[in-house]
């Protein structure tokens, strides 16, 4: 996905000191930058935190910006470098964190008389059975749909990096998904 | 191609993320084995349903108020970016022309030295002014302590003229007009 003529007149006018063009340039990428945040980090206030802070970067940094790329995915990379940094600097505590919600999703439960949002949100959780760098691979390629060049330059490593990554991420969300909702496999 | 191979391949066979060679090399083994074909769909459900999944997730968003705060926060920073560069921009030709300033003071201080004392600064010479008839008492008064130069300064205008009296170390000891 390249970038648009719309996006490149709004780029040059930012870096030409009409500050005022960056809010009609990011606008459209509000709710999925948010949404990338929140399947990376998996906490709603830490992906606010990191949508926001990416826009400040991407502010910042717009002069840097090769615009022969997609403007989307050069704000996925940053995004997701943001959720990176922000996750080696709270492991520890995300950790626990982490271990304290999934005791709890992991309790048995009836499924039947759940919601299919709340079955779908559920299946987003299985997320959290990836390591960080499968969980960025799978959500960037799979979820985002950015092919595999892409991925590997938002997340900066090899195109084999990221075959690796996302054929144990792939092989993970399937054994999960099953483990969690087998009466979904049966139905197929 | 083995199973045991074609399946290690399935996982990016799903997503369509093999090389073209791998790709032909693991169809031409899913069309005669059923149970990787299975393998496979067990894959793409998954994919589907992930992709479903996050299509239908209520991810968080920033109320009106917070977004235009966000914005706000960024106009902001590009203000402050801007009085920093322009900070910048001040100060540095600031600080060049201090320098220059100094540099042509030494110039034009050690060009009157040249003129006042001929082939330029002798230590042990006392050096005066075209006319200045004595030379500064108490400064010069002792013959051995010779290592005095004078700098004169003449109007042009009004043909006041002006002596500094410096010392060996460059420290000023005194003037007379």
């Amino acid at each position: 996905m390249r970038m648009n003529e719309t996006e490149k007149e709004l780029v040059a006018m930012v870096l030409a000191g009409r500050t005022e063009a960056f809010e009609p340039l990011v606008t459209p990428y509000r709710r999925p930058l948010v949404a990338l945040a929140y399947r990376l980090t998996r906490d709603r206030e830490e992906a606010l935190e990191v949508a926001q802070e990416a826009f400040l970067r991407a502010f910042r940094s717009l002069g840097r910006y090769d615009v022969s790329r997609s403007f989307r995915n050069w704000l996925f990379q940053i995004a997701a470098n943001e959720a990176r940094d922000r996750m080696r600097r709270g492991a520890r505590e995300r950790a626990a964190l982490e271990d304290a919600v999934h005791d709890g999703s992991r309790a048995p439960g009836p499924e039947a008389g759940r919601e299919g949002q709340e079955v779908r949100a559920d299946l987003m959780d299985c997320l959290s059975a990836l390591t960080p760098r499968e969980r960025e691979v799978f959500v960037l390629r799979d979820i985002e749909e950015l092919d595999i060049r892409e991925t590997a330059r938002a997340l900066r490593c090899s195109s084999v990096s990221v075959r690796v990554n996302l054929s144990k991420a792939r092989r993970k969300m399937r054994d999960a998904i099953r483990a969690r909702h087998p009466h979904l496999e049966e139905t197929r | 191609m083995t199973c045991s191979k074609a399946r290690k391949l399935m996982a990016l066979y799903a997503g369509g993320d093999l090389s073209e060679r791998r790709t032909r090399a693991a169809g031409a083994h899913l069309d005669s084995c059923p149970a990787c074909r299975k393998e496979l769909e067990g894959y793409r459900r998954a994919l589907a349903r992930a992709k479903a999944a996050a299509g239908a997730e209520i991810a968080p968003d920033w109320s009106e108020g917070q977004w235009r705060a966000l914005m706000a926060r960024v106009m902001g920073d590009a203000t402050k970016r801007k009085k920093e560069q322009a900070g910048r921009v001040k100060s540095v030709p600031r600080a060049r022309w201090a320098a220059a300033s100094g540099a042509a003071a030494a110039l034009v201080l050690a060009a009157v030295m040249l003129l006042q004392n001929g082939s330029g600064f002798r230590p042990g010479s006392v050096a005066t002014a075209p006319g200045a008839a004595e030379p500064m008492a108490g400064v010069l008064g002792d013959p051995s302590a010779q290592d005095v130069v004078s700098v004169t300064l003449v109007s042009q205008e009004t043909g006041l003229q002006v002596v500094w009296f410096f010392n060996r170390n460059f420290e000023w000891k005194g003037d007379r007009e």
